[in-house]
């Protein structure tokens, strides 16, 4: 009778023998750096969030359903929706894995060196999601065990100050780490974080913190001495095509330029009936930035893929950038194709004819694998690329003070690239080049806040000041919890 | 001197003759039975007494004298007394059963236009409530046995002839082949199926052949299907007209320049609604056996068509049934029962959702855009891959309304041909030895072996523009499971003098989840249409996707005894103890002990009851006892590591990552159901039988799977007890037969209540928010708290329509104007917190989703040859969430009620003004607008016969003929506006476009051989 009872789960593994061996640790590890890709929800992720936010974009989509991103775009949040619910959940979820990663390494049977390069990884990594989830919401629990089933209802928010120390922790834990390595092979470990990724993470926490000359000293490490010529540690260096960094083909993928890049492939077969969003690898961004109903009316239309017209560029953007020549690799004007037969499609949600070029799907990049078209696109795109580095060193070098010539020289190169000729290194001059160079990019709405212009520039959107800087804790985060909301958002936090 | 008896043996009710009685001379072994037309011959000593049996008649005795011949008349027993009833295990008289056990029997289900076994429940017996999931052909129905015992998981324990089959395995039954249907309602007769008995037991008992003649029984039905009702849309005229005026509200511009230019429209709901839709069944039965062997064996077929979108809603059923009995030696006897049934399933994809498929897309497209596209420039302007009819004209899309809501007959074209199948084989063998006089060894091996499956193929389509396929895919899939149990027990009865006792020893073994499937798909291939598709073209690896997936073992041990033990069946006592090992808990909570016990008192029985002609007969009984559940996944109490958790590291592949699934739950143990059970059955008049019950049912620690907060990181919600509930009702259940001159009666009546409660939820936790949201709504539509029933409706109560801007203004409270960004035609909101806003604290509970009673009425009349039945079925106390229309589908059709809307002060006070971005919430907040009284009472059949007299159809050998015409779902009575108020599921009640029941015309024949 005993014995009739005594079965094994199939196919299974037990937390507690797990992680014992270096393959055990490396899929512990995967799963980590899955929610870097991560994309759920109603179509959430995290550029696609910060995008509809900015004053580069509206939120788009098809109707007044796709709620999540037009409350984003129009700043009508609640608690109850609103994509935080969605965010919350990434940043947790990947702290959750790094954690345990972290915790059962000592125990783990392997060698040595390849185990601290996964513990070096797994603490950068949960670095990445801390910084993320201090800036969306502030005010956030920290912890660096995970929280048992007893605990669980008795959590509370800790001070953003610790949880920017911890952050500076893993990250200096991490590049005092020999193991982490500088450069890894792009065809087989593209996307694992390198010392470089995580300098220039650092640098991006310091600037947060307002940490001048920490956060110039990070980025040096990652530009180099020569603005422009490739850094001989990292490899770093600009691509000399600018449209190369979007071309969404494989060739360019984990290009010179990319310091932390979002992957995704084409080969995953995501499929509606089999996950759907949540258990693709494939760019559910592609199909999303796409025109509804697209289609050529000339053999000389651009290969675009029906999408769902989700980011609307804002004539503000359009104005801004129209004359420069990054124009054509940020914006395509269906309008405009429209209005010369070239091209048909049928107007989304806020419509206003410009799309967003970067990330909308291609039919040469048509994915060839199994799964649903819709997501498996394999477009990857950049947390963090050289040219946002140079901008960011610069910033930090005006704004504590430093080297001024370095400055100018690092805005320039980038300018450089494009074919424009010099400017000064002004803070105006910084936060227009920073919004041109990286348009689309989930950039703006963080750039934004953190230069404190966010009130001013995005006030007729219905931004209003000392609330929408953060988004709410979700309402059910504080369901018999003891959490509080955020005193910005009505709360007592 | 022996004297060779001869005669015939007829039923006093029909006069026909009886075949299978059974004969024995009193005293002795010498026995013989009826043959096909009622005859027998025995020989006897003059002076003995011939006994006549048979079961559901009363027993005849007489004197052998020497006339010949006899002809006896028995009266079928009706009154349910003295038959028995199946218990777990075994069997018992009725009349001396303590616990409360609701029967039905075959002759109630004869020439029921029943499709699946839950349905030859609802409204016969009380104590449960049963609404089917929907109308789709072959669908399930949810059954609820006293209520609800569980948060996840309600299911009943199906037991068909001592074989556990899954709930949604029990399709395979054909209710023809059913001798009875038992269900066990209380802890005391639940206890000896101890674990996952606490939801209720339902015991199914198949048909066995009788010794005597061979009956061959024919019963066949054809018909046709139509909706009972449509919804009142919008016709296009009224939808420009209003769609105006929301646009209007929020100062957009007008969609339609000149709403009259469009007059009626498009009526989506005629385009897939079928108002012809067949069904036939059709069922043979061959029965017999002689003294050693008895068979009973059958055929069954089925199809019917949905009544929705026909060409891809439909159910087959094939079915075969063998169960025989063989008598080896005088006290040894093997047997078997052995069911198969085959069924293919076209089902049309959403039955009750309001993301797509053709019921939603017919209620949300505007009715603007045409059925089919007949203007050629427009047509010209369609995308290649656009559905289109015969002639080629495309199928219209809309421009306005899109998301998953796809032109019907587009979206049908998209999933012709495909289908599921099963296959299902449910039997088990058994030998019994009976060891001594009395005690009986039994052994049992059951198990059921289900083959299942689907096969599509998805043409590319473009069907809107968030709609699109651009790879055909054609998919197979294929699975398997074996299910098996072995029982062995050791029973004895004895009477000492005036003292009965039986024991009954018993051990099981029980295994399920071994279901194991693979699945492969291959895109692209050279075909457009399913009848070409195969698997024979050949298509790149990377177009190919497979996948595979293996059960995990669930096994239970058992261990359990019961005692009965009756005086002169007049002081009734029952003790049932069970002990069960699972598999779902760890090593401190593996086993748990079942305990219960029941009593009786027939005061009938007692000298000092004083001769009447008033109460024949009255029992008065009580039990109390405990069962369990263990119905949660497998392996929660232990933390495992799951796959899946990918990342696309390097230039275009991924690496496969684990991670762990939800935190440990060392602590888990079983789901406790206690219950009390009090109840009297009286026989009244001779010929009215009334049966009462009050229970109490309480369950402690609920299983289920609460959300934990997103902020512990893990990607599943553990497993955890998490609450306590009440279930508390009365039952009722009535019947009447008499015979006035040629008028035969018989009206069985049942009532029972319900009430639900939550008594206790996990500490910590003051509530758990319902799984069940309703479109992107920002708040769920129910909630779980303490004090009230599961599932509650939660949300905003609206107190009227602001008529006026001073309305508005004079609604204050703390802050000043509680809505001040309300306008007029608004609704104003309950500010239930009273701090003088409204937020997501001014939500309450609305109502229950879950019937409160459920009740049916079954009416039989025979005059002559004709008969007639009516069966009625109602359930009431709840409420419908009528959540028919998307708010988030901006340019979604309104229902007619729309057109009483707030236009002015004065014009509604009940639906609001209409506006696209609906600023006051009107209709994005759940509230108490999307509820409606739930109440319905329905025929659910009515049925009119004609048996031909005997004399008639003796010529063609035929021992009965008769016709009948039947309709099914003929009326219902309910103020519910949706489809159909009869929505079960997860979730009782919520209405997101529910696939109704038909109103079926059937006419149909029996014929006995």
């Amino acid at each position: 009778c005993k014995k009739f009872l005594e079965i094994q789960p199939k196919g299974v593994d037990l937390e507690s023998n797990y992680y014992q061996n270096e393959d055990q640790m490396y899929k512990g590890l995967v799963a980590i750096y899955d929610v870097v890709a991560w994309q759920g929800g109603i179509l959430t992720n995290k550029e696609g969030v910060a995008m509809a936010a900015s004053d580069d974009h509206y939120g788009g989509g098809e109707g007044s359903g796709d709620m999540n991103f037009v409350n984003m775009d129009k700043f009508t949040l609640t608690p109850a929706t609103g994509p935080q619910e969605d965010l919350w959940s990434r940043g947790f979820s990947g702290v959750f894995r790094a954690n345990i990663l972290i915790e059962k390494a000592p125990a783990a049977q392997m060698d040595e060196n390849v185990k601290a390069r996964m513990v070096a990884e797994a603490k950068a990594l949960r670095a990445y999601f801390y910084f993320d989830l201090v800036r969306w919401f502030k005010n956030i629990p920290l912890y660096t065990t995970n929280i048992t089933t007893s605990e669980m209802y008795n959590v509370t928010q800790a001070p953003p100050a610790d949880v920017y120390a911890q952050i500076e922790a893993d990250l200096k834990d991490a590049i005092a780490e020999p193991n982490l390595p500088n450069t890894v092979p792009a065809a087989t470990e593209g996307g694992r974080f390198t010392k470089g990724t995580v300098h220039a993470l650092l640098g991006k926490v310091y600037l947060w913190e307002e940490k001048w000359a920490e956060a110039a000293a990070e980025f040096a490490e990652v530009n180099g001495s020569t603005p422009g010529q490739q850094n001989p540690t990292y490899g770093y260096k600009l691509l000399d095509d600018y449209g190369d960094l979007f071309s969404g083909d494989v060739a360019n993928k984990f290009n010179s330029e990319s310091i932390l890049e979002i992957f995704h492939t084409t080969l995953s077969a995501g499929s509606w009936g089999g996950g759907g969003v949540a258990a693709t690898e494939g760019n559910i961004m592609n199909i999303m930035a796409g025109p509804r109903g697209y289609t050529t009316k000339t053999a000389g239309a651009p290969d675009y893929y029906s999408g769902w017209s989700y980011w609307p560029v804002t004539k503000s953007l359009f104005d801004a950038i129209h004359f420069d020549p990054r124009y054509k690799w940020t914006i395509a004007n269906l309008d405009s194709l429209k209005a010369n037969g070239i091209a048909d499609y049928t107007p989304g949600a806020q419509n206003t004819g410009y799309f967003i070029a970067k990330w909308v799907a291609r039919y040469s990049n048509l994915p060839t694998g199994a799964g649903d078209r819709d997501l498996n696109w394999g477009q990857n795109y950049y947390d963090i690329r050289l040219a946002d580095t140079y901008l960011m060193e610069a910033e930090a070098i005006v704004r504590g003070g430093g080297d001024m010539t370095r400055a100018a020289a690092l805005i320039n190169a980038v300018r450089a690239r494009v074919g424009l000729g010099p400017v000064a290194a002004t803070m105006d001059n910084i936060k227009r080049e920073r919004r041109l160079e990286l348009a689309g990019e989930g950039q703006r709405w963080f750039d934004l806040v953190r230069w404190g212009d966010a009130a001013q520039v995005l006030a007729s959107e219905g931004f209003v000041a000392g609330k929408n800087e953060i988004l709410p804790i979700p309402l059910r985060e504080m369901d018999n919890t003891k959490i509080e909301q955020s005193k910005e958002w009505g709360g007592t936090k | 001197q022996d004297i060779q008896v001869k005669g015939k043996v007829i039923s006093k009710d029909d006069n026909l003759p009886l075949p299978g009685v059974s004969v024995v001379v009193k005293g002795t072994t010498r026995g013989t039975v009826t043959g096909p037309n009622g005859d027998f011959s025995i020989a006897a000593p003059a002076g003995a007494t011939l006994e006549f049996t048979q079961i559901g008649m009363n027993p005849v005795s007489v004197a052998v004298v020497n006339t010949n011949p006899l002809t006896i008349s028995m009266v079928s027993n009706t009154a349910t007394l003295s038959e028995v009833v199946v218990v777990g295990y075994g069997v018992q008289k009725k009349k001396v059963v303590t616990g409360a056990i609701s029967s039905v029997k075959a002759s109630q289900l004869e020439s029921q236009p029943i499709t699946r076994v839950e349905q030859a429940l609802q409204g016969r017996v009380s104590g449960v409530t049963i609404a089917a999931n929907n109308g789709q052909p072959g669908e399930a129905a949810s059954v609820r046995i006293r209520g609800l015992s569980s948060f996840t998981a309600n299911d009943p324990l199906w037991v068909v002839d001592g074989i556990v089959v899954d709930n949604g395995g029990i399709s395979y039954l054909n209710a023809s082949d059913i001798e009875s249907i038992d269900v066990l309602k209380d802890a005391a007769s639940q206890a000896i199926y101890g674990t996952r008995a606490s939801n209720g037991v339902i015991l199914v008992t198949t048909k066995k052949g009788k010794a005597g003649s061979l009956q061959l029984n024919y019963n066949g039905f054809y018909g046709t299907s139509a909706p009972a009702r449509k919804l009142n849309l919008l016709n296009a005229t009224q939808y420009a007209v209003l769609r105006n005026e929301a646009a209007a509200a929020d100062g957009n511009a007008l969609p339609y320049a000149n709403p009259m230019s469009y007059g009626e429209g498009t009526d989506w709901q005629e385009a897939i609604f079928n108002n012809s839709a067949k069904r036939q069944n059709h069922e043979i039965s061959l029965a017999g056996g002689g003294e050693k062997s008895t068979f009973y064996s059958s055929f069954g077929y089925l199809d019917q068509e949905g009544i929705v979108a026909t060409d891809i809603s439909r159910y087959k059923r094939i079915n075969f049934r063998l169960n025989s009995t063989h008598k080896v030696f005088k006290n040894f006897t093997i047997g078997q029962n052995l069911g198969y049934a085959y069924n293919k399933t076209m089902g049309l994809g959403n039955t009750n959702s309001e993301f797509g498929g053709p019921l939603a897309s017919a209620i949300h497209l505007d009715p603007i855009t045409p059925l089919v596209e007949t203007d050629p420039t427009k047509a010209a302007a369609y995308d290649a891959r656009a559905r289109r009819n015969a002639e080629g004209f495309p199928y219209g899309i809309s421009s306005v309304v899109g998301q998953e809501m796809t032109n019907p007959l587009a979206y049908i074209s998209t999933r012709l041909g495909n289908h599921s199948w099963g296959h299902n084989f449910v039997g088990n063998v058994y030998a019994e030895l009976e060891i001594i006089p009395n005690l009986k060894v039994r052994s049992t091996f059951g198990g059921k072996m289900a083959f299942w499956g689907a096969e599509s193929f998805t043409p590319e389509y473009y069907l809107n523009s968030s709609n699109i396929n651009t790879m055909n895919q054609l998919y197979r899939e294929s699975n398997r499971r074996v299910d098996w149990n072995i029982s062995n027990t050791i029973s004895y009865n004895r009477s000492f003098d005036k003292h009965n006792v039986t024991l009954l020893l018993g051990q099981e073994f029980y295994q399920d989840g071994s279901s194991h499937g693979q699945y492969v798909r291959y895109d692209g291939i050279p075909a457009t249409t399913y009848e070409q598709a195969s698997f024979n073209y050949s298509v790149p690896n990377t177009q190919r996707a497979s996948g595979a997936s293996d059960g995990q073992y669930h096994r239970v041990a058992s261990l359990f005894a019961r005692l009965n033990y009756n005086f002169q069946e007049k002081y009734l006592l029952e003790g049932v103890i069970r002990r069960d090992g699972s598999t779902r808990f760890g090593a401190n909570n593996q086993y748990g002990i079942f305990p219960s016990f029941g009593a009786g008192w027939v005061p009938t029985m007692e000298d000092f009851w004083p001769k009447n002609d008033v109460v024949d007969f009255l029992k008065i009984r009580g039990s109390y006892g405990i069962v369990g559940n263990d119905n949660i996944g497998d392996f929660t109490y232990i933390s495992t590591i799951g796959s899946g958790r990918n990342a696309a590291i390097g230039t275009d592949s991924y690496e496969i990552g684990y991670s762990p699934n939800a935190p440990a739950n060392p602590d888990l143990r079983w789901e406790e159901t206690r219950s009390a059970n009090i109840g009297f059955e009286a026989t009244i008049l001779h010929n009215i039988r009334f049966n009462f019950d009050w229970f109490n049912k309480k369950t402690n620690g609920i299983l289920q799977y609460p959300r934990i907060p997103a902020y512990v990181g893990a990607i599943s919600n553990p497993a955890a007890n998490v609450a306590d509930m009440e279930n508390q009702g009365f039952e009722f259940e009535l019947g009447w037969n008499k015979t006035i001159n040629d008028v035969k009666l018989d009206i069985n009546g049942n009532f029972s209540t319900l009430k639900n409660k939550v008594t206790f939820l996990q500490e910590g936790i003051s509530f758990i928010n319902g799984d069940v949201g309703f479109q992107n709504l920002q708040y769920g539509v129910t909630r779980t708290m303490v004090g009230e029933s599961f599932n509650s409706y939660y949300g905003f109560k609206e107190l009227g329509i602001f008529q006026t801007q001073e309305e508005i203004d004079q609604y204050t409270g703390a802050k000043g104007r509680i809505q001040p960004n309300a306008k007029p035609g608004d609704f104003k909101w309950k500010d239930v917190d009273g701090d003088g806003d409204i937020d997501e604290n001014d939500r309450e509970v609305l109502g229950t989703s879950l019937p409160k009673y459920t009740y049916g009425i079954n009416v039989n009349v025979a005059w002559k040859n004709f008969d007639l039945a009516a069966f009625g079925q109602g359930a009431g106390g709840n409420m419908i969430f009528s959540g028919l229309r998307r708010f988030g589908i901006t340019a979604a059709n309104y229902q007619t009620e729309a057109l009483g809307r707030w236009t002015g002060p004065g014009t509604s006070n009940t639906y609001p003004r209409l506006s696209e971005s609906d600023p006051n919430y009107n209709f994005r907040n759940p509230s108490d607008f999307y509820l409606q009284d739930g109440d319905y009472f329905r025929i659910k059949t009515l049925q009119i016969g004609y048996t031909f007299p005997k004399a008639l159809i003796s010529k063609a050998k035929l021992s009965r003929l008769r016709i009948y015409v039947m309709s099914e779902n003929l009326v219902t009575f309910t103020k519910y506006t949706g489809y159909d108020p009869e929505i079960g599921g997860n979730v009782f009640s919520i209405d997101r476009g529910v696939y109704p029941q038909a109103r079926s015309f059937f006419v149909g024949v029996n014929v006995g051989l």
